[in-house]
């Protein structure tokens, strides 16, 4: 096995399993680092907790509902700001977070009459919203309250309302992970099958695993549009609550982040026989090929072809121009779990970046299997990096730019990388062939940011020239660029500054009519 | 024999998600499921999409077909009985890689 050990580490034995290079022949039946294992002690970690993964990942991205954690004000800590998924409700999951508060007395005497008390609060202050979801945290788990049992007492108490109850406190698995399995299958054990929906099309859909960072989901959802596709629920960015209680009555669960969701698409298939299509949003290719697939699936593909054909002609000249300047960058991909494989070989493909590392914080031996897959030879594949080992990997690779999220991504500015916030994006949504266009330059940005260079200067002993003036990114990526490319009419990003608003205007006049979709629906 | 399936593998282990499904039972049926239609796409046999689960197969073969048929000429020019034993020999393959050979410890988990 083509372990890496890290100097930094040699203190921790047991990490060197949890890092592999991919050496010239080898495969996944050789190179495979262990996953999903709890954080060996000594190692500081970078995940979140079953609770994190649970609350802040899957279910909070819901639009409609007042989110509520049992337990210490701080484990609300990550709500506010910190949390990109945006919503078409003026955002207000992520405008209002809630805590029972419970303190040292509540520890001693129970947290079950406060719980009640915030519930009922909560609901009169916000007299519109009807539906809760309220997550178990490590506090009110170990004293053991019965959340599902005061959660039914308010509904008994206040018709018309509905409450979602969620039991992942903190210690509830070795990572977010652990928090995304148990919400999945405590939503379809609580709530999937009781809300029966309006069908309007002959084709439905959930669309599952995508949380709306910065777009994403509203993106994605306008193309299914085009093609006359009803999405019945999205799990769970940007979705509705009880549109996700009648995720039982699509024909096709169409799977995004299977990291976080798989669980759920499994349970439906099991369940109610609905099949888990897997797709790439990222990405021209992968991202065609995924309409397509969705498309035949119903015979309908000749409209995913047309927005192909329609969207590549719009972008890929602007994807080309980044590409030129990208090619043999080297790249760090570190993010959180599935974005170490949809991303792995179409930066490469797509935007001529070189993958020189990939990692995952929370990801399962799954998600090492598909990104290692993806990546070439020479690969550094890290499971549950500390810091420490970040900082000698970016010394030994010396990567042009790292996608990870904002801490680690701070610690890595502090040694003259830049970053790219690859869990909330930095201008996205980075779905869709637009999104993709968006995020290369986002990344050229990054790469050629002038102020980089300024950072570098010592200005206590480095000489300052005098002769020379403010550089831009475009005099630093030219350079080397041959006066053919370099003065070819291809253009930069040209979208707008923010491509939602437009998205979120569109009515029903603005999408194709099929009629025989309609009429199949009578 | 063993650089075409090289070729196939790679482009599979490269571009598709399929394969990947967390337990071995699971990966067990999308490889059979899909690596079957392929091949009969591939050789003009009737495909099997009567059910939900078996559009879903056929969907991620035909994009798989067309790619094999893009890619790699030869799986155009080589005969039919040549290209079963292709396949044959690429499902024993991904069999390998994501089953029997995979070091992922998750797969034999019971439950998903």
């Amino acid at each position: 096995m083509p372990y890496h050990e890290f100097n930094c580490s040699k203190c921790i034995p047991e990490r060197k399993q949890h890092a592999v290079i991919k050496g010239p022949g080898e495969d996944l039946t050789s190179a495979l680092p262990l996953g999903y294992l709890n954080t060996i002690p000594g190692s500081i970690s970078e995940r979140g907790c079953a609770y994190c993964g649970a609350k802040h990942v899957i279910g909070t991205p819901m639009k409609d509902v007042i989110h509520l954690s049992h337990g210490p004000v701080g484990c609300t800590y990550d709500t506010w700001q910190t949390k990109r998924y945006i919503s078409d409700n003026d955002n207000f999951q992520l405008k209002y977070t809630y805590a029972s508060d419970m303190k040292e007395k509540h520890v001693v005497f129970g947290a079950e009459k406060l719980l009640k008390s915030n519930i009922i609060e909560a609901f009169k202050a916000f007299p519109n919203i009807k539906r809760m979801t309220i997550y178990q945290t490590c506090a009110s788990a170990l004293i053991g309250d019965d959340i599902n049992a005061i959660a039914q007492e308010v509904m008994d108490e206040l018709p018309g309302v509905d409450i979602f109850v969620c039991n992942s406190p903190g210690f509830g698995g070795p990572s977010q992970s652990g928090g995304h399995h148990k919400i999945n299958i405590a939503w379809i054990n609580q709530k999937v099958g009781n809300v029966e929906p309006k069908i309007t099309s002959k084709y439905v859909i959930n669309y599952v695993g995508e949380y709306n960072i910065q777009g994403d989901q509203e993106v994605m959802i306008d193309y299914f549009k085009r093609m006359g596709i009803q999405v019945l629920s999205t799990f769970t960015g940007n979705g509705s609550y009880d549109d996700l209680r009648s995720m039982h009555r699509a024909h096709l669960n169409v799977l995004e982040c299977a990291r976080s969701a798989e669980y759920i698409c499994n349970e439906l298939r099991k369940r109610y026989g609905i099949p888990r299509l897997d797709i790439d949003g990222f990405g021209f290719e992968p991202l065609g090929q995924s309409l397509r697939k969705v498309g035949m699936f119903f015979g309908i593909e000749d409209r995913a072809k047309a927005i192909i054909e329609e969207e590549t002609a719009r972008w890929k000249p602007e994807l080309e121009w980044y590409k030129a300047r990208l090619k043999g960058k080297k790249v760090c991909l570190w993010p959180g779990g599935s974005k170490l494989w949809h991303w792995a070989h179409v930066i490469h493909a797509e935007m001529g970046v070189e993958v020189v590392s990939v990692y995952t914080k929370f990801g399962h031996q799954g998600d090492m299997e598909k990104g290692i897959a993806r990546s070439e030879e020479g690969t550094l594949a890290i499971d549950d990096p500390n810091e420490l080992e970040n900082l000698e990997a970016m010394e030994m690779l010396k990567p042009d730019v790292i996608f990870t999220g904002k801490r680690p991504g701070e610690v890595a500015k502090k040694i003259r990388v830049p970053y790219l916030n690859a869990h909330a994006y930095h201008n996205g949504p980075y779905k869709g062939f637009e999104g993709w266009v968006r995020f290369a330059r986002d990344i050229y940005n990054a790469i050629y940011s002038p102020l980089h260079q300024l950072s570098g200067v010592d200005i206590s002993k480095d000489e300052i020239p005098t002769d020379k003036g403010f550089v831009t990114r475009r005099m630093l990526s030219d350079v080397t660029l041959s006066p053919e490319i370099a003065n070819a009419p291809a253009r930069p990003y040209s979208g707008k500054y923010d491509i939602i608003p437009a998205l979120r205007k569109k009515t029903a006049d603005d999408f194709p009519k099929f009629e025989e979709d309609k009429a199949a629906v009578a | 024999m063993k650089e075409k399936i090289a070729q196939l593998e790679d482009y599979i282990m490269k571009n598709c998600l399929w394969q990947f499904h967390s337990r071995a039972w699971d990966r067990k049926d999308q490889n059979e499921g899909i690596l079957t239609k392929t091949m009969q796409l591939l050789c003009d046999e009737k495909v099997e999409v009567e059910t939900p689960a078996d559009r879903c197969y056929w969907v991620d073969a035909v994009c798989l077909a067309e790619a094999y048929r893009e890619r790699f000429p030869w799986v155009n020019e080589i005969s039919k009985a040549e290209l079963k034993e292709v396949m044959k020999g690429l499902k024993e393959r991904i069999d390998f890689v994501t089953i029997t050979g995979s070091l992922n410890l998750e797969l034999k988990d019971p439950h998903y």
